[in-house]
């Protein structure tokens, strides 16, 4: 049965020695000789150090390519050209996946045609050795970024390969990347996953965890990223993780996302026990990017300059390549600094802005009316609640594919593109607050002259690809509903092809 | 609530959405599907990561006039081979459209719409297709079939 408790010790030890069984690289993780491995890295390797010491926000990317060489190289040189803090490495769709046989045949096809074969680095494929040579080639901490429902074995595998700090969470890492997988089994891997953390830090290896705070990416209202991202909190101190990094992901405007990345650090400093030791991570927009290079240096930028203002303890950069998905290395370096200019230029300069602690509270509010409903849901038990509140729906999230959320909520813009909740479900928000954003809805929807309706999602969705951050309607589309997308005064009807 | 723009003129009329093969990308059909909801279609949305079989089963169950096909990844080709035999087989002849991002890479958009007509599909969109028009498309598609006698859609609808 589920509960919100401590993994015992046999328990521990008898499920990883089953899962190191999976595949053959299981064999070498093993949990003494990974603790001596990490006593002898230099301490500017001790990833949970060096992001909570830090007194401006750390830049990371995201990188992640099949071979080990080719990684190496890559990681080198974001450090180097990019001037990244911190490393990641992030890992392939068919290890996401437990794919590994999949992922073998993937990485032997790359090591054969030069060519990037996997959309990441096979590190269950690769081994432990792999890993340390990874970890010792470059010069800052690496984190393992991912988005696996079950990354047992992958964090078995990596953290006895001298990662320090680990992405992904049981909702962050279901609800928003699978259909079919349970809630309930991913909590229980990742209270796993979590133990095996603590159980080095319980040994001096502070093992950093980064719940996924994005969330869907798209239009996540912040109170709902926040209160996923304390559920992830305490569920993970349960288990012993005492380094504890919470997400948020730009939603493009800067009262609201400087008001929720306060919210997110006074929540979880308030609502996690007092030995675990909380930091906050930016994740610039996450969204559709334009195609434009210039315009997605501009979105980029915006992310820099909100960091300079929230000062995040950590920031995940995009590149100006992110429309066409995978950057080149000169792209996603060229993220990192752009980002770098925006921050120490702004750093020092006093900018008060209007409006951001009403907006906190009215984040902490909702978040603090969510979080209360887990509880309720499982009589005092997180881990339960969780299940039975997305279950029921009191928690949701936009956009989410899994069949354990209700995925009823849908979110839009308001007249100031705030992100606001146009359509409730069941979400345990309380009637002023719902008031709070009809209204702000019912603005916009008298400046644009049209009905509070699902189009503006639609049109909110690609607003920022588009070049602007409201997906105002344009003249043609208020004439007329039957009308196709409009740009630049020609109605193309989206490459329709006629059947008759 | 949310005030929805709909006329009840399709009410009653079955529409099959889903996104096809591996792909988890739900944005797109969710706006679809308030869209077609608004627009008074009865809306069956399989979600994200929804087999050919999948399809072919809600099809058939659900009666259904048209049949949505949603593709983001770049897989289309390989994970609709099949669908339109397998639709014919079970007598199905609901119109089908598939939309999105078809193939891998910048391949020439008329010869990838050509290749999904051929395998079957009524209509082939882009990924930057509003989702008025795929709403006018199944209004003037599915509009013989709303001249179908009253008591079948009731039966449908139960």
């Amino acid at each position: 049965m589920l509960r919100d408790e401590r993994i015992p010790d046999e328990e521990l030890i008898e499920v990883e020695s089953a899962l190191r069984e999976r595949w053959p690289t299981g064999a070498d993780a093993e949990f003494e000789s990974a603790i001596a491995y990490h006593e002898s890295l230099p301490t500017t390797k001790r990833f949970a150090d060096a992001l909570e010491s830090a007194d401006q926000p750390l830049l990371q990317p995201r990188a992640g390519v099949p071979c080990l060489d080719d990684q190496t190289e890559l990681l080198r040189y974001l450090d180097k050209e990019g001037g990244a803090d911190l490393l990641p490495t992030t890992i392939d769709s068919y290890t996401r996946d437990n794919e590994y046989e999949k992922a073998q045949r993937g990485l032997e096809e790359a090591r054969e045609s030069g060519e990037d074969t996997l959309n990441g680095f096979p590190a269950v494929n690769h081994g432990v050795e792999a890993c340390r040579e990874l970890v010792e080639a470059v010069d800052a901490p690496i984190e393992v970024r991912h988005g696996t429902p079950d990354a047992r074995l992958l964090a078995i595998i990596t953290l006895a390969g001298g990662f320090q700090s680990f992405e992904g969470g049981p909702i962050s890492y279901n609800i928003p990347y699978t259909k079919e997988h349970d809630l309930k089994e991913t909590i229980e891997h990742w209270q796993f996953i979590d133990r095996l953390c603590g159980a080095y830090t319980k040994r001096g290896v502070r093992i950093n965890r980064e719940p996924f705070g994005p969330l869907t990416g798209t239009l996540v209202p912040p109170s709902i990223a926040i209160a996923v991202m304390v559920v992830e909190g305490l569920l993970a101190a349960t288990q012993g993780v005492r380094s504890l990094t919470l997400g948020y992901g730009q939603v493009g405007n800067v009262v609201q996302d400087v008001a929720a990345l306060r919210a997110l650090r006074e929540l979880g400093e308030e609502y996690l026990p007092n030995d675990v030791v909380v930091t906050t991570v930016f994740h610039e927009w996450m969204g559709g990017f334009p195609p434009d290079e210039a315009r997605a240096n501009g979105v980029i930028g915006l992310g820099g300059a909100t960091a300079a203002l929230a000062q995040p303890d950590k920031v995940i950069t995009k590149s100006p390549q992110e429309f066409q998905g995978v950057p080149t290395q000169e792209a996603n370096a060229a993220g990192l600094r752009t980002t770098r200019q925006l921050i120490d230029m702004m750093a020092e300069q006093e900018i008060i802005i209007d409006g951001i602690d009403k907006e906190q509270e009215l984040i902490e509010r909702t978040a603090r009316s969510l979080l209360d409903a887990v509880f309720d849901h499982g009589d005092g038990d997180v881990a339960r609640g969780v299940v039975a509140a997305f279950n029921s729906g009191a928690l949701d999230v936009p956009f989410a594919p899994s069949d354990s959320a209700k995925a009823d909520v849908l979110p839009a813009r308001d007249d100031d593109g705030r992100v606001r909740i146009l359509q409730w479900g069941d979400l345990a928000v309380d009637q002023e607050i719902r008031d709070i954003h009809d209204a702000r809805l019912d603005e916009r929807a008298r400046t644009e002259g049209r009905s509070r309706s699902f189009r503006m999602v639609a049109d909110d969705v690609d607003a920022i690809s588009d070049g602007k951050l409201i997906g105002r309607p344009t003249a043609s589309e208020s004439d007329s509903e039957e009308s196709g997308r409009a740009t630049d005064g020609t109605d193309t009807i989206g490459g329709e092809g006629d059947a008759d | 609530m949310v005030e929805i723009l709909g006329y009840d003129t399709h009410m009653g009329q079955t529409v099959i959405l889903g996104v096809i093969g591996s792909d988890a990308h739900v944005v797109g059909i969710t706006i679809l599907e308030q869209a077609l909801s608004a627009a008074g279609f009865d809306v069956k949305n399989l979600g994200v990561q929804t087999s050919k079989d999948e399809f072919v089963s809600a099809a058939q169950k659900h009666d259904t006039g048209a049949v949505l096909v949603s593709s983001l990844y770049g897989h289309a080709r390989q994970d609709c081979q099949g669908l339109h035999k397998q639709l014919a087989d079970t007598e199905c002849d609901a119109v089908t459209y598939i939309g999105g991002n078809l193939s891998v890479g910048q391949d020439d958009w008329d010869d990838t719409r050509e290749h999904f007509r051929e395998l079957g599909f009524n209509r082939v969109f882009d990924a930057e297709t509003d989702p008025s028009a795929v709403v006018s498309a199944l209004e003037r598609d599915l509009d013989h079939r709303t001249a179908e006698p009253e008591t079948q859609r009731v039966r449908m609808n139960s």
